[in-house]
């Protein structure tokens, strides 16, 4: 074995420094002037960068690893592996061209007339074996100018000495140095080389295969298939809603999964003059031409979709039934284009086996106004479990308030509450564009109120619009508060409508009440106050108030405004917790009282 | 004639009580004192169990050759896109551009462990196409061995975009390790080993951007490639396509973990016992100067007198 570094002993490492200093007498040197034999032997190519570590063995008989102990044949492609070179003077890194001298190459063999010309040598020593023997093969190269201007090449081979003491003497370990010759495959081991070399690669991704292939034992779809629509040809299509992919864009053809209600918005790029009537995204037969297959199995029936509504929507947002004639995209001018499709509600019921029993679609038309566009398109799909009842009711909460989900509001008859079916028509905010920032300019768009969610917008009021004070007034006021202003408050998300003790009544006040004749309201501030209910654990947020804050103008409004002639309004919205700090009850597991800290046992308990 | 000292031996003394007296009391307050004094006061002096622990070690980081590309190619929010995803692809239609990708990973320092991926990304692009924004989405296996064995996979985001249309994008940056709680001294600890991109699945929002790097920002191990300088180069050719050269280190990374029972206790007990050598060594004295004194009434019995009783 090697004698290598470090030795373990005193005596050892001594015996191993005198045995340095008596290698490191000096080598035999042998110089040469051009020598220029031609070799044919050096048959590999061989790895520039690798040359001082890579092929550096200096082992007499390097051939032993590389014979198959298996007794099969390589595969044919693999073939044997060239016996690593050791000697300096066989090594060329800079010999790239075979059979052609390359330039400034020193070391190159088949340079015998062209050396003349080289102006230096690009490699200009060449070792063998690592750094760490004690003595290794160099070939040195150098040029010198003869005295008519010619380069002649001086070529020294010589052992030289490592004088570090912890060089290697003898070297006899294969592995120790070089790399381990790579395994050569053969039929009964390819895979297992395949398996380990290829984890990673472009080649290998196995996300290409059809998930069509499983088999299915119930007819209907389960919870994540793709819908399958029948195609005119017999094929089967996938029934497609178009939602936003890895940009705002919409993807046409993403598929729509069984029982994911799905509601997106997404962009669709549209130049007018060509895809107004061309576009399929932009006609109502792209959605409305779907014939659902009811389940996945092969005699499935077919079920065609309804169509509900469809809602012509005009400028400022006004919107008209239409009775439900074959309305297609139409380019009117150069830049408009009438009956293009804003908004596609799918609804689409199950029975319990999975099979798809109606399918209906409500459509919102509008039209472009631009010459190029990237027109905003909404889609929805909601899937309900058709057991006759209609859309059920939804609640925000069972029984707490769920933080984003909307308030719910109503209003309060003789002993009842009513309230709207849509979840959506609740207490709103105001929620403004770019077009209708001014407040007395609507209708305005409005966002439902969220619990748990602070909020903050407004509009901006123009000085000389205020004529008619009390007008203005009450106008505002409708601005702020919404159209359909409810007066109740569930205190709970699933609070009952025919318990009105449950509701929580809006308490307004009007700040400051001493106003003089006429008083314009500047802001609209709600401010909720809830607090946990019930168990530490899973505390439920229960409303227990609600406050309306109105504040008029006390002072003139051209003062207020700073001279600027607009006056900003606003409308803000802030939940307060107002519930008491838990304190551990009887049944709260005992603690140990606070004389040691909490971590003092740590790794014990 | 000067004396000088022979030999010298300690002679000990035996100072023997009853039960109910104060000097077996004052020898119960004083055990007590001289034991339990240095837990409080190694425990209040802080650090006396280590909760939080680090190690250096170098990951096993491979580039799993799955990509997704996105570049805006107008100011007007044209964009193409390419992936490594069969499914995104099929989605994007018109807006796929095929790239020619090359990828190397190299092993520098020969340990066996990778160190720097390459990868050059040439986007062809029509004439009237110019390259704004990049988005670049690459994902890594990722291996940690020497305390708990951390298998996860993980991904490298590169976004940049310039309000002049590009030639080139070079990045080059480390990818780095990102912890949020320690990890286990001990164990295997994969439950992130599943893909930030499901490939399998034919839905657009599979691929959303803003999808995949909400759910990634969710785990407790993520890794984000640190390129405080990435370079872009304008002045594209007609008709030259637009390039992308990113260099990505696997550099050595410190992570911290939570340390083993007795790893805690060894550390522990470090300092437990050489706070308790000083409070040995006081309370001794203190013993001493009472029972020599006879502060406290006992009988001494010096060594070698016979016992009479």
């Amino acid at each position: 074995m090697a004698v290598f570094s470090a030795a373990r002993s005193l005596l050892s490492f001594a015996c191993f420094f005198l045995s340095v200093i008596t290698f490191s007498s000096n080598q035999n040197t042998t110089s040469s002037v051009l020598t220029t034999g031609a070799t044919a032997e050096q048959n590999f190519t061989f790895i520039p960068t690798d040359y001082s570590t890579g092929f550096g063995s200096t082992s007499p008989t390097p051939s032993g690893p590389l014979k198959p102990r298996v007794p099969a044949e390589p595969l044919p492609v693999s073939g044997f592996l060239p016996i690593p070179q050791t000697s300096a003077d066989r090594l060329c890194p800079c010999d790239e061209l075979p059979g052609v001298c390359d330039m400034n190459c020193c070391c190159d063999r088949e340079c015998t007339e062209e050396v003349v010309l080289f102006t230096s040598c690009s490699i200009s020593a060449v070792r063998s074996g690592s750094e760490q023997l004690c003595s290794r093969n160099a070939a040195h190269y150098s040029l010198r100018t003869t005295i008519d201007g010619y380069s002649e090449l001086q070529s020294a081979f010589q052992e030289e000495a490592n004088y570090d003491i912890f060089c290697i003497q003898s070297h006899n370990s294969m592995d120790g140095l070089s790399l381990p010759s790579p395994a050569l495959p053969y039929e009964n081991s390819f895979d297992s080389l395949y398996k380990q070399f290829s984890i990673f690669g472009f080649g290998a991704d196995s996300s290409d295969e059809v998930p069509f292939a499983d088999v299915q034992t119930s007819p209907g779809y389960q919870y994540g298939d793709v819908l399958e629509t029948a195609e005119p040809i017999g094929l089967r299509g996938r029934f497609c809603l178009p939602t936003p992919g890895v940009t705002a864009d919409c993807v046409n053809n993403n598929p729509a999964v069984f029982l994911q209600d799905l509601s997106s918005g997404c962009s669709q790029r549209v130049v007018l003059d060509q895809d107004c009537s061309s576009l399929p995204a932009l006609s109502m037969n792209t959605y409305t031409n779907i014939q659902l297959f009811a389940g996945k199995n092969a005699d499935a029936v077919v079920v065609p979709m309804g169509v509900v509504s469809v809602i012509l929507q005009s400028s400022g947002d006004a919107q008209t039934v239409s009775d439900g004639e074959n309305l297609l995209p139409v380019l009117l001018g150069p830049t408009l284009c009438v009956n293009v499709v804003l908004k596609v509600v799918y609804v689409i019921r199950y029975n319990s086996a999975g099979e798809l029993v109606n399918a209906s679609v409500s459509l919102v038309l509008g039209f472009v106004l631009r010459a190029a566009v990237m027109l905003k398109q909404e889609f929805q799909v909601m899937y309900i479990k058709d057991d006759g009842g209609e859309v059920a009711v939804q609640f925000s909460g069972n029984p707490g308030y769920v933080v984003g989900l909307p308030i719910v509001s109503g209003k309060r008859t003789t002993d009842r509450i009513t309230r709207s079916v849509e979840l959506g028509d609740t207490m709103s905010l105001l929620h403004v564009s770019a077009e209708d920032q001014d407040c007395l300019l609507g209708p305005h768009q409005r966002s439902p109120v969220l619990f748990g969610l602070d909020s903050v917008s407004g509009c901006t009021l123009r000085l000389e619009d205020v004529t008619n004070c009390s007008l203005v007034s009450q106008l505002l006021l409708e601005v702020l508060r919404g159209p359909d202003y409810p007066l109740d408050v569930a205190s709970f998300g699933n609070s009952p409508l025919d318990n009105p003790l449950d509701w929580v009544q809006i308490k307004t006040t009007i700040s400051p009440t001493d106003a003089q004749s006429c008083s314009i309201p500047l802001s609209r501030h709600l401010e909720i106050e809830w607090t946990k209910y019930g168990a530490l654990v899973n505390p439920q947020a229960q409303i227990v108030s609600i406050k309306e804050v109105i504040r008029t103008n006390s002072s003139s409004l051209v003062l207020l405004s700073g001279g600027s002639s607009i006056l900003p309004i606003r409308s803000s919205m802030a939940f307060v917790p107002v519930s008491a700090a838990a304190r551990p009850g009887y049944r709260a597991t005992p603690s140990i009282n606070a004389t040691l800290p909490f971590d003092f046992f740590f790794p014990f308990v | 004639m000067a004396f000088y000292e022979v030999y010298s031996h300690p002679a000990e003394i035996r100072y023997k009580t009853s039960v109910c007296t104060k000097a077996t009391l004052f020898l119960v307050v004083v055990l007590c004192l001289s034991y339990i004094a240095p837990l409080l006061v190694a425990y209040r002096s802080q650090g006396f169990w280590i909760k939080r622990s680090t190690y250096e070690e170098q990951p096993v980081v491979r580039f799993q050759y799955q990509t997704l590309l996105v570049a805006a190619t107008s100011t007007q929010g044209h964009y193409v896109a390419w992936s490594t995803f069969p499914h995104l692809n099929n989605m994007l239609g018109a807006n796929l551009r095929i790239p020619a990708v090359s990828v190397r990973e190299e092993d520098l320092n020969q340990d066996g462990k990778l160190d720097l991926l390459i990868f050059q990304l040439q986007l062809p692009l029509k004439p009237d196409e110019q390259v704004y924004s990049i988005q670049l989405l690459l994902t890594f296996s990722y291996q940690l061995f020497r305390m708990s064995t951390v298998v996860m996979q993980s991904l490298a985001f590169v976004q940049h975009s310039s309000p002049v249309p590009g030639a080139k994008l070079f990045v080059s940056g480390d990818l780095r390790l990102q912890q949020k709680t320690p990890l286990p001294h001990r164990g295997l600890y994969n439950i992130y080993n599943v893909s930030v991109i499901d490939g399998s699945s034919p839905l657009a929002s599979s691929y959303d951007l803003n999808n995949i790097i909400r759910s990634y920002q969710e785990r407790n191990l993520t890794t984000v490639l640190s390129c405080p300088m990435p370079v872009w180069t304008v002045g594209r050719a007609a008709g030259s396509p637009f390039e992308l050269n990113a260099e990505i280190r696997y550099p050595m990374e410190v992570i911290s973990y939570r340390p083993g029972f007795w790893e805690t206790i060894k550390f522990a007990w470090i300092q437990y016992v050489s706070i308790l050598l000083i409070f040995l060594w006081v309370f001794e004295r203190i013993q001493r100067f009472v029972f020599q004194n006879q502060v406290l009434t006992t009988v001494p019995i010096p060594v070698g007198k016979p016992h009479l009783s």
